[in-house]
């Protein structure tokens, strides 16, 4: 065999030989442990920060809207869905007895027509999606732009919320 | 918490009718159009230089070390733009540390260095080793230790050893052609398997995607030839140009009429996806898809190719105008692959609804990054020819040899 053809093999051995004991040191030690994945990366994904509390916590502090919205239309909807993640507002607002929150554990309250209007928009594409398979009802839709938008008697304009109640609209 | 509500309502202006929540956010942008964009250029390149070696086309000599060391700086750059998509350069290294074989897309790994290692590399070295070691003895310092290093400091250039050099050379040009088929195809299988999504959908994606591909390597290397030789001030190889461009022209066609095809037959069929993907065409892909890609990138480019088969205006008119057309076609298949890639995310896979894309100047997934991994491989490509430049390589035709 001619001489460089035996260093181009040569190199070539040398390149796998150098891969594999780079591999060894840098493969992550929990490679591999359960699966072809790092075994740590469940443990880092489970540290990882919570942001939401789910509706059963919140109503163990806001009892009367629990039970007002469990006879309404708005029964199946999560509070965090209005009221965005709310873990941190759940763990230390009962810390401020007065009522008196700072603004870091406030909750945003959605009432203005567009935030309603993220689920009751007119919306063509979304006639045929059936919320609620028990019932067969649908997500009433309405045009934010049209819906009672003013007052007829002296001309403002109304927000949802003033003549529906966001949790027994 | 306001700032993320905030983020919601503004996110959601950019959606029409219904779409799925992890709908709403491209997570694929111009880092990943980029990826199917540098690999084609990668195997046109290197499909123009096989068909001078192996067809013997001695017409396109010139092109033929340009081809292959354009070739190899697009590849050396070609995983980059995904490795900077993934956003964990500490951890990025990982990908290639844990190869495996149980999905479409970690079999890239393997095609790529199958590709690099074996065919690219291979090939070029077989091609430039005598030169490097003549070169070796006329240089000096830095230079002289590369052209060593890279050519392991064989000091054979006997006869027989580099007619050797040439019969390997001429076996690996053999499998590359098949291969750079596959690095390509391969990575048109990955969005055409992907069933759910059905502007992608389509067994026609490898083939569509390989022609595009040999288009756009072939107007790349065109342009860079016409762009080095202007540089070096030396005369243009009308003949070869010209022969460049009635394959550029024929390719294209194929490819038009390919990409056609596809959209009949999707048109014929109208599945229950076709509402939503004809809206699409006509609204948010309107000006990628029949603005950029098919007027500018290719009716324009097949008209003008197409005329200059029959007639032939004076060199320096055809030389403007190959510089114009081989732009105007690296532009459309970049837009060709944004329609690809951006497009198959615009439309919701309930079939009801649309999102749209922005994109930034900065940031890890803007333009500047996008621009910054299309310069690199001409940066790349300057260091190879400065070091590697075909044009000095001793002349004597490898064929003739092999016979
Ligand atoms: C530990 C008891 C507790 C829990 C659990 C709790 N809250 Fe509260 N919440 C409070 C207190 C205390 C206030 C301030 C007094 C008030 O307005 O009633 C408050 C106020 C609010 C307000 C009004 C804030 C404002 O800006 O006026 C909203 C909205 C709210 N809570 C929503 C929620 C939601 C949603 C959850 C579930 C994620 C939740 N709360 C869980 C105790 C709690
Ligand atoms: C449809 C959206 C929506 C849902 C679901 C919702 N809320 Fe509200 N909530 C609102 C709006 C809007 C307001 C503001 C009402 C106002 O300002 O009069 C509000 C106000 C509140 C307030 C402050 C009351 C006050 O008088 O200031 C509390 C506490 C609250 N919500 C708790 C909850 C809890 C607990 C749940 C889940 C059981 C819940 N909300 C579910 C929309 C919602
Ligand atoms: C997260 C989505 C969501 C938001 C935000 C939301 N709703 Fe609803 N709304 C629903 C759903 C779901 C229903 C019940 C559908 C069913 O089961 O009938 C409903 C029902 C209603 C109904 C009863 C319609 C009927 O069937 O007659 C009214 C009125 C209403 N919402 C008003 C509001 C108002 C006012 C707001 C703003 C404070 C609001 N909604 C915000 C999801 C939402
Ligand atoms: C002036 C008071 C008023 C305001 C403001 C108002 N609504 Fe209503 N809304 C009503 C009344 C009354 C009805 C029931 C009669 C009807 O269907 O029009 C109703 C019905 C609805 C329904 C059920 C529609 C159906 O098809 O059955 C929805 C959903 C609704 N409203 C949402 C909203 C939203 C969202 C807003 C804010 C953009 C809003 N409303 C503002 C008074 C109001």
């Amino acid at each position: 065999m001619p001489q460089h053809i035996k260093r181009l093999i040569g190199a070539f051995a040398v390149v796998i030989i150098l891969f594999l004991v780079l591999q060894s040191f840098l493969r992550p030690t929990s490679f591999g442990k359960l699966g072809h994945y790092r075994a740590d990366a469940i443990q880092e994904n489970k540290m990882k920060a919570l942001h939401f509390a789910g509706s059963d916590k919140c109503t163990k502090c806001h009892e009367e809207m629990k039970t007002d919205k469990e006879v309404g239309f708005h029964a199946q909807l999560q509070c965090e869905a209005c009221h965005g993640p709310g873990l941190k507002h759940a763990m230390y607002a009962d810390k401020f007895k007065d009522g008196e929150l700072p603004d870091s554990l406030l909750l945003h309250k959605p009432g203005s027509r567009k935030e309603c209007a993220v689920c009751h928009q007119l919306n063509a594409a979304r006639v045929k999606i059936v919320f609620d398979t028990i019932n067969n009802s649908m997500i009433k839709q309405i045009d934010p732009m049209k819906h009672n938008l003013v007052d007829k008697r002296n001309f403002a304009k109304l927000v949802c919320i003033e003549c529906h109640n966001p949790h027994q609209p | 918490m306001t700032q993320h509500i905030q983020h919601l309502y503004e996110v959601l202006s950019k959606v029409d009718g219904y779409v799925y929540p992890n709908e709403i956010e491209l997570n694929w942008s111009i880092l990943i159009v980029l990826y199917p964009y540098i690999t084609g250029l990668v195997a046109g390149a290197f499909i123009l230089a096989s068909l001078e070696r192996i067809f013997k086309l001695h017409v396109l000599r010139p092109t033929y070390g340009i081809a292959l060391l354009t070739a190899l700086s697009f590849m050396l750059v070609a995983t980059m733009p995904l490795v900077s998509h993934l956003g964990k350069p500490q951890r990025a290294y990982e990908i290639m540390v844990t190869p495996h074989l149980s999905s479409a897309m970690a079999i890239f790994g393997f095609v790529y260095l199958w590709y690099l290692m074996v065919v690219l590399l291979l090939e070029i070295w077989f091609d430039y080793r005598r030169d490097m070691i003549i070169w070796a003895g006329e240089t000096t310092g830095l230079k002289r230790f590369l052209y060593r290093a890279f050519s392991l400091w064989s000091t054979d250039i006997s006869p027989k050893a580099v007619a050797l050099d040439n019969k390997l050379g001429y076996i690996v040009t053999i499998i590359g052609v098949p291969s750079a088929f596959l690095l390509h195809g391969y990575v048109g299988f990955i969005f055409g398997s992907i069933k759910a999504n059905p502007w992608w959908s389509t067994v026609l994606m490898p083939v569509i995607f390989l022609f595009s591909a040999i288009v756009s390597g072939i107007a790349l290397v065109m342009l860079v030839y016409i762009v080095i030789t202007s540089i070096r001030k030396l005369k243009i190889d009308m003949p070869c140009v010209d022969t460049i461009a009635s394959y550029l022209f024929y390719i294209l066609l194929i490819d038009f009429v390919l990409e056609g095809l596809d959209q009949i037959h999707r048109i014929y069929i109208a599945e229950e996806s076709f509402d939503v993907l004809h809206n699409l065409v006509f609204g948010r892909l309107f000006f990628t898809l029949f603005i950029m890609q098919g007027l500018i990138g290719t009716v324009i480019p097949l008209l003008t190719l197409g005329t200059l088969q029959f007639y032939k205006p004076k060199i320096q008119i055809r030389k403007a105008i190959y510089t114009v057309i081989a732009a105007l076609i690296l532009i459309g298949i970049f837009f060709m692959r944004w329609n690809v890639v951006i497009g198959g995310q615009l439309f919701s896979k309930s079939f009801y609804g649309y999102t749209s894309f922005k994109i930034g100047l900065i940031g890890t997934e803007g333009y500047l990054m996008a621009a910054f991994w299309l310069i690199v491989p001409f940066i790349i490509l300057s260091f190879l020819l400065w070091l590697f430049p075909p044009w000095k390589k001793k002349e004597d035709d490898h064929e003739i040899q092999v016979g």
